[in-house]
């Protein structure tokens, strides 16, 4: 019985398993994977811009978000880059320069070559942030203590090698201090709640994470990661604004990619209508809601901003 | 008492039938293996795109509170623990479900889930601002010192034998440290890919309580005899609430527990209900009948849960840190909607704010009438015949463990579990120590790691570790804890190290 | 007492392959790199060690009590169950697809350890049913209502 079962099964499988993916794509409700835990930035706005995937206008089938969190995202860009199924039902949230940092740094199984980047969601620039009661008010001050007492200024972060900690290292390259950066479990809420409560004297945060902190009343920002001011903190200088060449290297761009090995039918068909169900009145609605910066980005446009980012990255993080 | 104001928004037809539903499908939610609260609430969250602010946070506050609740009802009936929550209830509350008790076990489950959950959330309502305070007194030193204070009950946990328990605690603390570190992004122990992600807990949780026990029935064959038949007992109502109501003690060590543990940003209710049950045992006189089908288990386990619920949500409502992995989720339904939790949520949407609270505190309620009124019901699931059962179990165990993250890598991680704990199991070896261990161990090594790094940064390691009024109270009280430990070990041993020798 | 018992004999091994495991997750902890990282666990392992090596020689000596071990009958019960459960989680289940494996395995489960005579045509209608019906359930409370996203069917 089981035997025949199995050879039943094997047959089938050989039948079904080699006809191509017709142009009917998708055909069945598809997954896309965040390497975030549920309640973070990313897995929040991965929910918003998905969530207008079942309209006809758009891919025409749900996508449902599945989280593997761990390790800065170690684990779920492992995952996708070895066990996925590259048939186009799985796809897979990226974040940038996340991922690529962990894989110039090593012990991943990944790189910019295991995936295939569809379109980019989101971009949100680190802040420097202190408590609301700290006698620091400008990055200079930050700076002044730090070179007084090196490496004595504690400031927390979403762990290691994330968009947290090149901010980090950019600002220790820029203003040649030593400071000491500390990883949190738990995310960016966690680096939040270490400034909040005082556990350690400032931190590098997500920019919404941050606005929302400062709205409560609970920490200053002083500093933004980015070539610009940001629209939701018109009045909060950039880095560069205040005498430090610290460019948007940090700058979290979060958007979707598949495996490598998706057949290109999948990736033109995803690259041609992602970008356009970013660009809902209702996906921008609660993205702005939410506090989170919206930038559509193409499949092209992607492509350029990895390899751009990968020279960057490999750059800053050749002395560690 | 600005509370009282919005109570009638909670009862407008839509958004009563939306608590009803938030709450019905909390509890089915909750009962389903593998689906923790921060997985149903996530998966609730979609739906509250389509409805206003006050009433998508109407529907997530009941199915928040409700799911915490439902978790019993697998770990009653199935030994399946729906969230880390749950795994006390189940070394009770199984063990009177299957000497018929079933209906009795899920009656106290549910009344002291209420009263704990009611009062969790008064505590929310009318201490936030203190609490905001002392939720954030808790730095990494003291999250370090308050996970070992949990390795020490680890010892006296559901277990004959201190050595063996303390053995099973390392086994967990052990499985803890699988997959990549989470602060420097090493691995280790990583013999198969499945282990990349580590040990996933839910998952984890299911391979250890429920495999043991399919596999128990297995092992007692193809029986025909009708002795196996369980006598599903009918309970009153009225009964339990008397026996919920004489069992002060359980049921204040239990509220009381959660409520401090649940405040505590990081450690959460992962381990209410088992600090919660260790604690009734040490105090109670009755303290040899733990373990057997006792019913203050069962009480302060589940009043600790639910207690849990409410102060939970402070750091979230009140500085706008979510405090636990649910509290994220609930985070981003806020979001949504454009309601920044903290004091914007207070002034500016007081509505919102205060529905939502009210919404739990009815929500408990209504969990309650319904979860009661489904008890006697749910409790012929003991009936079930052994071989159904059985294959029930399995095929939950598999498809509860995959569903947490689509991923075939935890349902083989939780078989490989569960087939060890059997074997281990047969030899005085107990899943509760090693259950809890692996819930502590990230907490201890995160924290450690964390604060070391932050101390040789400023004081250095002994003042920051050593220093400080909070720290030296959590030090005495892993101290007295051991102490205690080793104490009623040796008591206990020269009353009965006579019996124990056997074989 | 010559020779030990069942039980006794096989809460020895039992507790010697715990000792196993703890002294090579302590190798391994002491021997890879970085050690930062195997602060934890070269801690955990140490004391692992320790305690199981003491409850190891407590099996050996018989101080101690032993649990129920497990008899020769229970064991041949127990086999044929664990194989097909083992098969089910380990291959079936991403093989053939979630809810037919888990049909296929659920019956077989079934009738292995169903007390009612095998002769009987009631027994097996009564046995396809319960498992139509457990697929149904199983089918409408993850696939349906929760949309968990399994693996390709083989058959539909």
């Amino acid at each position: 019985m089981k035997k025949l079962v199995a050879g039943v099964a094997l047959a089938l499988t050989a039948l079904t398993g080699g006809a191509a993916i017709a142009e009917a794509y998708p055909e069945r409700p598809i997954m896309m994977m965040v390497s975030y835990g549920a309640g973070g930035a990313t897995d929040f706005q991965a929910r918003i811009v998905t969530m207008t995937a079942g309209n006809e206008d758009a891919l025409g089938m749900p996508i449902a978000i599945i989280n593997k969190p761990g390790a800065g995202g170690r684990v779920g860009w492992n995952w996708f880059a070895t066990q996925a199924d590259a048939d186009g039902y799985t796809l897979g949230a990226y974040n940038v320069p996340h991922f690529i940092a962990q894989s110039i740094k090593g012990g991943v199984q990944y790189s910019t070559d295991s995936f295939e980047p569809i379109a980019n969601w989101g971009a949100d620039p680190a802040v420097f942030v202190v408590a609301a009661d700290s006698e620091m008010n400008s990055m200079d001050d930050v700076v002044k203590f730090a070179k007084e007492n090196p490496g004595k200024l504690t400031f927390s972060g979403a762990g290691l090698f994330v968009g947290h900690h090149i901010a980090a290292l950019q600002l220790e390259k820029a203003a040649g201090v030593k400071m000491a950066y500390i990883p949190t479990k738990g995310g960016g809420a966690a680096a939040m709640k270490a400034v909040i409560a005082g556990e350690v004297m400032g931190g590098v945060n997500n920019l919404s994470d941050a606005f929302r902190a400062q709205e409560a009343g609970n920490v200053k920002i002083l500093g933004v990661f980015d070539l610009e001011r940001n629209a939701f903190l018109p009045d909060v200088p950039t880095l560069k604004e205040q005498g430090y060449d610290i460019d948007n290297a940090s700058v979290n761009f979060r958007g979707i990619m598949v495996p490598k090995g998706t057949p290109q039918e999948v990736i033109d068909k995803l690259a041609a209508s992602v970008p356009e169900m970013f660009k809902n009145g209702r996906v921008s609605k609660k993205m702005d809601a939410g506090g989170s910066p919206m930038h559509i980005m193409t499949r092209d446009e992607v492509i350029e901003m990895w390899a751009a980012r990968e020279a960057t990255l490999k750059e800053l993080l050749a002395g560690l | 008492m600005e509370f009282l104001y919005y109570f009638g928004d909670v009862f407008t037809p839509v958004s009563f039938g939306l608590l009803l539903l938030g709450t019905i499908g909390g509890l089915i939610l909750g009962a389903t293996p593998g689906l923790s609260p921060t997985m149903a609430v996530a998966l609730l969250i979609p739906f509250t795109f389509h409805l206003q602010p006050v009433q998508g946070l109407i529907l997530l506050g009941a199915a928040y509170t409700s799911t915490v609740a439902g978790g019993a009802v697998s770990a009653i009936l199935l030994k399946i623990p729906g969230a880390p929550a749950n795994i006390a209830t189940t070394l009770d509350g199984h063990t009177m479900a299957k000497q018929g008790h079933g209906a009795k076990a899920l009656q106290l489950s549910f009344l002291a889930s209420a009263i704990g959950g009611v009062i969790g959330v008064l505590l929310l309502i009318f201490l936030t601002p203190v609490l905001a305070q002392w939720a954030l007194a808790f730095g990494p030193s003291h999250l370090f010192w308050l996970a070992i204070l949990g390795v020490t009950v680890i010892g006296s946990l559901d277990t004959a034998s201190v050595v063996k328990g303390l053995l099973s605690g390392c086994i967990g603390l052990w499985l803890a440290t699988i997959g990549f570190d989470d602060i420097m992004g090493a691995q280790r122990f990583i013999f198969h890919p499945a282990l990349g992600g580590g040990i996933n807990i839910i998952a984890a949780l299911i391979g250890l309580f429920a495999i043991p026990q399919v596999l128990t029935m297995f092992a007692k064959g193809r029986r025909n005899e009708g002795a196996e038949v369980i006598e599903v007992q009918k309970h009153s109502v009225l009964d339990a609430m008397r026996e919920v109501l004489s069992r002060p003690r359980a049921l204040s060590i239990g509220t009381i527990t959660g409520s401090i543990i649940g405040l505590i940003p990081g450690v959460g209710g992962q381990i209410a209900g088992l600090v919660a049950y260790d604690q009734t045992k040490k105090f109670s006189p009755e303290r040899e009948k733990f373990g057997k089908g006792h019913s203050e288990g069962v009480i302060a386990a589940e009043a600790a849960n639910n207690a849990m619920v409410g102060p939970s949500l402070v750091p979230l409502l009140t500085l706008s840190i979510p405090g636990s992995p649910t509290a994220a989720v609930l985070l981003g339904g806020l979001l949504i909607h454009g309601i920044f939790p903290g004091t914007d949520l207070f002034d500016n949407h007081p509505d919102v704010a205060w529905t939502f609270i009210n919404s739990m505190l009815i929500g408990q309620v209504l969990m309650c009438i319904f979860g009661l009124y489904v008890a006697g019901l749910a409790a012929r699931v003991a009936q079930v015949p052994q071989s159904v059962m059985a294959a029930v179990v399995l095929g939950l165990a598999v498809f509860g463990s995959y569903s947490v993250q689509s991923s075939m890598g935890d349902v083989y991680v939780m078989a490989s579990l569960g087939v060890m704990m059997y074997f281990l199991e047969r030899f005085g070896f107990s899943a509760a120590p090693l259950v809890l261990g692996l819930i502590l161990g990230p907490i201890a090594e995160a924290n450690f790691i964390q604060g070391s790094m932050i101390a040789n940064a400023t004081d250095g390691l002994g003042a920051y570790f050593l220093g400080g009024t909070l720290n030296i109270l959590l030090i005495a009280a892993v101290i007295a804890s051991i102490v205690y430990s080793a104490w009623m070990e040796l008591r206990s041993r020269r009353y009965t190290s006579k019996e124990e020798i056997m074989g | 007492m010559s020779t030990p018992s069942l039980p006794r004999l096989q809460h020895i091994i039992a507790s010697g392959l715990v000792a196993v495991v703890g002294i090579w997750i302590a190798w391994i902890s002491y021997t890879q790199q970085p050690a930062e990282a195997f602060l934890f666990p070269r801690l955990i392992s140490s004391v692992f060690v320790v305690l199981a090596i003491w409850t190891f020689i407590k099996a050996l000596m018989g101080w101690t009590k032993v649990g129920h071990g497990l008899t020769v009958h229970e064991f041949a019960n127990l086999l044929p169950g664990i194989v097909i459960a083992l098969i089910y989680i380990f291959w079936a289940a991403k093989g053939l697809g979630f809810y037919t494996a888990g049909a296929i395995c659920f019956f077989i489960l079934l009738s292995l350890y169903d007390p009612a005579p095998h002769r009987e045509l009631r027994t097996w209608i009564r046995r396809i049913i319960i498992t139509a019906g457990y697929t149904a359930v199983m089918y409408g409370l993850f696939a349906m209502l929760l949309k968990v996203y399994t693996p390709r069917e083989i058959l539909f």
